[in-house]
C-alpha cells in the first residue's frame, strides 16, 4: 500500500464503499447481458464523482491525480466495465482541461457537475494506433464548422451528454490539420450508429458515432486548429494512467476472489492448498503491488508537476500487462471453478487494458523512444579547440 | 511435420479437417451464442468414426491410435473447441473403460460409445479440492445391497447429454482424498440428477453440470478396475485429459495465428500493413513458436501412448508448458488485432474464450508439477 493523506484515505474508503453498495452486486447481470447501467450514474451523481477532475472553481471535486487513481482503482476492482465509464468520461474532460477555454470549460464541466457524463471521439476504423489517419472532416464556413465523419469505438457514446471530436480541418494537412471540438449531444445532423459487443468490460458501452453535415459554432473549437494532434496526445498521457488504474483494481479483484473461493474450499485446516498453488498467489500479490507503485509514483510526479509523460506510458503498459497475467493465473490456478464463475470475467475484461487508449504496443513506441533517443544530426566540427 | 506422420494418421488429419470446414464452420459461431447441445452433429461425429477412433476393433473402434486421435481433436477445435470438447470428454470414457474395464465392462459399454449410439462422459472434479474431499464429496460406501453412491459431482463436461458416466468417488472418508475408486454409472441410474447448465467462458456447446447422487446403488459390477486402481486411473485419465487439451489448445491457436496473419497483412496504419512492423512480427513469431514446440511434444506424448509405453510425465510436461504459454497465444494474437480483435463480431474473442478453457480444464492445477517432480525425486 502506498502512504497516503488523511483525505485520500478518506475518498478511498468512500469509494470501496460506494463500489460495494452500487457496483459489484449488479457487475455479473450487466456482464451477462452486455448492457449500460445507468442506474450506477444516478447512484454517483449525489457524490459527483465524474466531476473528480472538475477544477473547485467550477464545482468540481477537484482531486489530485493520486486520488483519482485511488478512486478508478476502486472502480475496476468493482467492474472494470463500469470502471471504464468513469474513466472514458474523465479522459474527455482531460481534452478541455488541455486546451479550453473559460467557456468551454464552464460548459462542459457544468455538464459533468450536473451529473451528465462525457465520451472521447477520436478512433475511426482506419485510424487506430496511427490516429492521424482520421477522414472525420470539419470544413471551416462563415460562422463555424461543419462536421463530417464517423467515429468508432467510442466509450459511453450513447450516454454521453457532451463529447469532444476530433477532425480533420485540413485533410491535406493529414495529422497536422487535426483539431478537436466540443460537441453537444442532440445536435442536428450527429447520431448514433452501431453498438459493439466485446469479450469484456461488456457492461460499458461502445459505439458509432455518426456526423452528417453538423453545424458547430466557432466556439467549439479547443484550442487552435490544427493543434488537434497535441491536444489528444496530452489528453493521453493524463488519461493512460487510469487505464492503470482500473487495471490494479481489476487484478486485485482476481487475487481476493481467488483467496475468497479457496478458503470456501478447503475448510479443512488439516488439507490446505500446496506451495505450487501458495507461491502462485504470492507471484499475482507482487505483480500487483509492484505495478500500483509504479502508478502512484507516476501520480505523484504529475502531482508535482513534473514531467510523467514516460512513466505514464510505462504505467499503462505494467499494469496492464499485469492484470491480463494476474487474471490469466486466476483462471488457471481456480480451475473448472474459475472458468465457470467471476475470473473468467476478469479474463475477458484485462484484454482491453492492452489495447484502448493506445495499445501496449504504441507505448513501448513512446517508451523506447525515451530509453534509445534517435541520433541528432552530426554537428559541424569546429575548427581549434581541443 | 508431416515426417512424423503416417500416411493414414495424416489422412484422418485431413479427414477431421474436411468435417471441421464442412459441419463445424458453419455452426460454430450459432453454437457459442446458444451454448445448446448439438445432438445431430455428434451423430455426424459418430458416422464419421470419430466417437471411437482409438477403439480396438473387436467393439467396432477405428483403431487408429493417439497421435490420429490427437489430429482429429486439433482439427475440430480449429473450428470449434466446444465441439471438440464434447469427444474429448467422452474419449476419456471410453478410454477408462478400455483400459480398466472387464471383458463384461468392455462387450457391454465399448461398441456402443464407439458407434456413438452412447455418449460417454468422466466425472472427476468436484467443489472441494480433491475427489473425495470437501462437505459434498462424493462417497462410496460397500453396503450389503452393493455400492453406494453419495454427493456430487462438479463441473462435468457432457454432463445430461452423457448416456454412461465414468465417476471417481472417495471411498473412505477418512483418508483425505487418497483412497479413490472410479465406477460406470448408466445416466438412468435412480438417485442421479443432472444439475442445471452453467454458464461457461467458453467451449460452449458441451455442457458442464454438477451430478448429484442421492443413494445411488450400484452391482459390484459397477466398479471399474479394483478399489487399488482408482489413484492410476485418475493420474492416467488426468494425462490422457491434458494430452486432448493441449491438441485443442494447438488447434485454437493454430486459427487464431492465421487469422491474426492475414489481418496483419490487410491492416493500414502509418501508411504500411502491419504486418511489415517488427512488433507484430515479433507477436506472431513468438505464437508461431510456442505452437510448434508445443505440437511435438503433443505428438511425442501421443506416441508414447501408441507404444503403450508410460506417458503421465510426458503429458504433464505438456500440459504445464501450455499452462504457461496457452492463454497467452491469444492474448498476443487479440492483440494483433486491436479493437477489432475484442469486438465480438470477428473471430478471436470466441478462440480467446475457449482457450482459457483448454488450458486448465480436465486436471487441478498443480497435477503437472506434482507429476513431474515425482519422477525425479522417485
Amino acid at each position: 500500500m502506498s502512504i497516503l493523506t488523511p483525505e485520500q484515505k478518506v475518498i478511498q474508503r468512500s469509494a470501496r464503499e460506494f463500489v460495494a453498495k452500487e457496483i459489484i452486486p449488479i457487475a455479473a447481470q450487466c456482464d451477462r447481458s452486455g448492457e449500460f447501467h445507468p442506474q450506477v450514474l444516478e447512484a454517483a451523481r449525489e457524490s459527483r464523482i465524474f466531476a473528480m477532475a472538475v477544477p473547485r472553481d467550477l464545482g468540481g471535486l477537484d482531486y489530485d491525480a493520486l486520488t483519482q487513481a485511488l478512486v478508478l482503482e476502486e472502480w475496476g476492482y468493482g467492474c472494470a466495465g463500469v470502471g471504464t465509464t468513469l474513466a472514458a468520461s474523465v479522459l474527455s474532460m482531460d481534452s478541455v482541461l488541455v486546451a479550453g477555454n473559460d467557456e468551454q470549460k464552464k460548459m462542459f464541466f457544468g455538464a459533468m457537475v450536473d451529473g451528465a457524463i462525457g465520451s472521447f471521439g477520436l478512433t475511426e476504423p482506419n485510424a487506430g494506433s496511427d490516429a492521424g489517419n482520421g477522414k472525420a472532416t470539419a470544413v471551416k464556413v462563415e460562422d463555424g464548422y461543419v462536421l463530417n465523419g464517423s467515429k468508432c469505438w467510442i466509450t459511453n457514446g450513447g450516454y454521453a451528454d457532451v463529447f469532444v471530436i476530433y477532425a480533420l480541418t485540413d485533410p491535406a494537412a493529414g495529422a497536422r490539420g487535426l483539431s478537436a471540438f466540443v460537441v453537444e449531444k442532440g445536435t442536428p445532423g450527429f447520431t448514433i450508429g452501431t453498438v459493439d459487443h466485446k469479450l469484456g468490460i461488456r457492461s460499458s458501452n461502445t459505439v458509432e458515432l455518426l456526423f452528417k453535415d453538423v453545424k458547430l459554432p466557432l466556439t467549439a473549437l479547443l484550442g487552435k486548429e490544427g493543434e488537434g494532434m497535441k491536444i489528444a496526445m496530452k489528453t493521453l498521457d493524463m488519461a493512460r494512467p487510469a487505464i492503470a488504474a482500473l487495471s490494479v483494481g481489476l487484478a486485485q479483484r482476481a487475487l481476493d476472489v481467488c483467496v475468497q473461493h479457496l478458503q470456501e474450499a478447503h475448510p479443512d485446516p488439516k488439507i490446505q492448498p500446496g506451495q505450487t498453488l501458495q507461491f502462485k498467489l504470492a507471484d499475482m500479490r507482487i505483480q500487483i503491488e509492484a505495478a500500483r507503485q509504479l502508478l502512484h509514483h507516476t501520480m505523484n510526479l504529475r502531482d508535482a508537476g513534473v514531467p510523467y509523460s514516460t512513466e505514464s506510458a510505462m504505467a499503462k503498459t505494467c499494469c496492464s500487462d499485469m492484470a491480463m497475467k494476474v487474471t490469466t493465473q486466476a483462471v488457471q490456478v481456480m480451475g473448472a471453478w474459475g472458468y465457470t464463475h467471476e475470473p473468467a470475467k476478469l479474463m475477458r475484461d484485462a484484454k482491453i487494458m492492452q489495447i484502448y487508449e493506445g495499445t501496449n504496443q504504441i507505448q513501448r513506441l513512446v517508451i523506447s523512444r525515451a530509453v534509445l533517443p534517435p541520433p541528432r544530426p552530426a554537428q559541424p566540427t569546429q575548427k581549434g579547440g581541443n | 511435420m508431416s515426417i512424423l506422420l503416417t500416411e493414414e494418421q495424416q489422412l484422418i488429419g485431413q479427414s477431421a479437417r474436411d468435417f471441421a470446414k464442412e459441419y463445424l464452420e458453419p455452426i460454430a459461431v450459432e453454437l457459442d451464442h446458444t451454448a445448446s447441445y448439438p445432438a445431430a452433429l455428434v451423430k455426424n461425429l459418430a458416422a464419421h468414426d470419430f466417437l471411437g477412433l482409438f477403439l480396438p476393433g473387436e467393439f467396432g473402434g477405428a483403431e487408429a491410435g493417439f497421435v490420429s486421435m490427437a489430429q482429429v481433436i486439433e482439427n475440430l477445435s480449429r473450428a470449434s473447441a466446444g465441439v471438440a470438447s464434447i469427444l474429448v470428454n467422452h474419449s476419456l470414457a471410453a478410454y477408462a473403460l478400455q483400459r480398466w474395464g472387464t471383458p463384461a465392462q468392455k462387450q457391454a459399454f465399448l461398441p456402443a460409445l464407439a458407434s456413438g449410439e452412447t455418449l460417454g462422459a468422466f466425472a472427476a472434479f468436484e467443489h472441494g479440492p480433491r475427489p473425495g474431499v470437501g462437505p459434498q464429496a462424493l462417497q462410496a460406501t460397500h453396503l450389503p445391497e452393493g455400492w453406494v453412491l453419495s454427493g456430487t459431482k462438479a463441473f462435468v463436461r457432457n454432463a445430461g447429454a452423457a448416456q454412461v458416466y465414468v465417476v471417481l468417488a472417495g471411498t473412505d472418508p477418512a483418508a483425505g482424498g487418497k483412497a479413490v475408486a472410479a465406477f460406470i454409472v448408466k445416466a438412468d441410474a435412480v438417485g442421479l440428477t443432472v444439475g442445471e447448465p452453467l454458464e461457461t467462458m467458453g467451449l460452449r456447446g458441451c455442457p458442464v453440470a454438477d451430478l448429484d447422487f442421492e443413494h445411488v446403488v450400484l452391482t459390484d459390477a459397477a466398479l471399474l478396475g479394483d478399489l487399488k486402481d482408482g489413484q492410476a486411473i485418475t493420474a492416467e485419465t488426468f494425462a490422457l485429459a491434458s494430452v486432448a487439451e493441449a491438441a485443442q489448445t494447438l488447434g485454437i491457436a493454430q486459427a487464431a495465428v492465421e487469422h491474426a496473419a492475414a489481418y496483419a497483412k490487410t491492416r493500414i496504419q502509418f501508411g504500411r500493413p502491419i504486418a511489415s512492423l517488427q512488433a507484430i512480427q515479433t507477436l506472431l513469431a513468438e505464437t508461431a513458436t510456442d505452437c510448434h514446440l508445443g505440437r511435438l511434444g503433443l505428438l511425442q506424448a501421443a506416441d508414447l501412448i501408441d507404444r503403450g509405453e508410460p506417458f503421465r510425465v510426458e503429458a504433464a510436461m505438456l500440459k504445464q508448458f501450455l499452462a504457461r504459454v496457452g492463454s497467452r497465444l491469444l492474448v498476443d494474437t487479440v492483440q494483433v488485432e486491436g479493437g477489432f480483435g475484442y469486438s465480438e463480431f470477428m473471430p478471436l474473442p470466441r478462440l480467446f474464450r475457449d482457450i482459457a478453457g483448454t488450458t486448465l480444464l480436465e486436471a487441478p492445477a498443480d497435477f503437472p508439477d506434482a507429476t513431474i517432480a515425482a519422477s525425479l525425486l522417485a
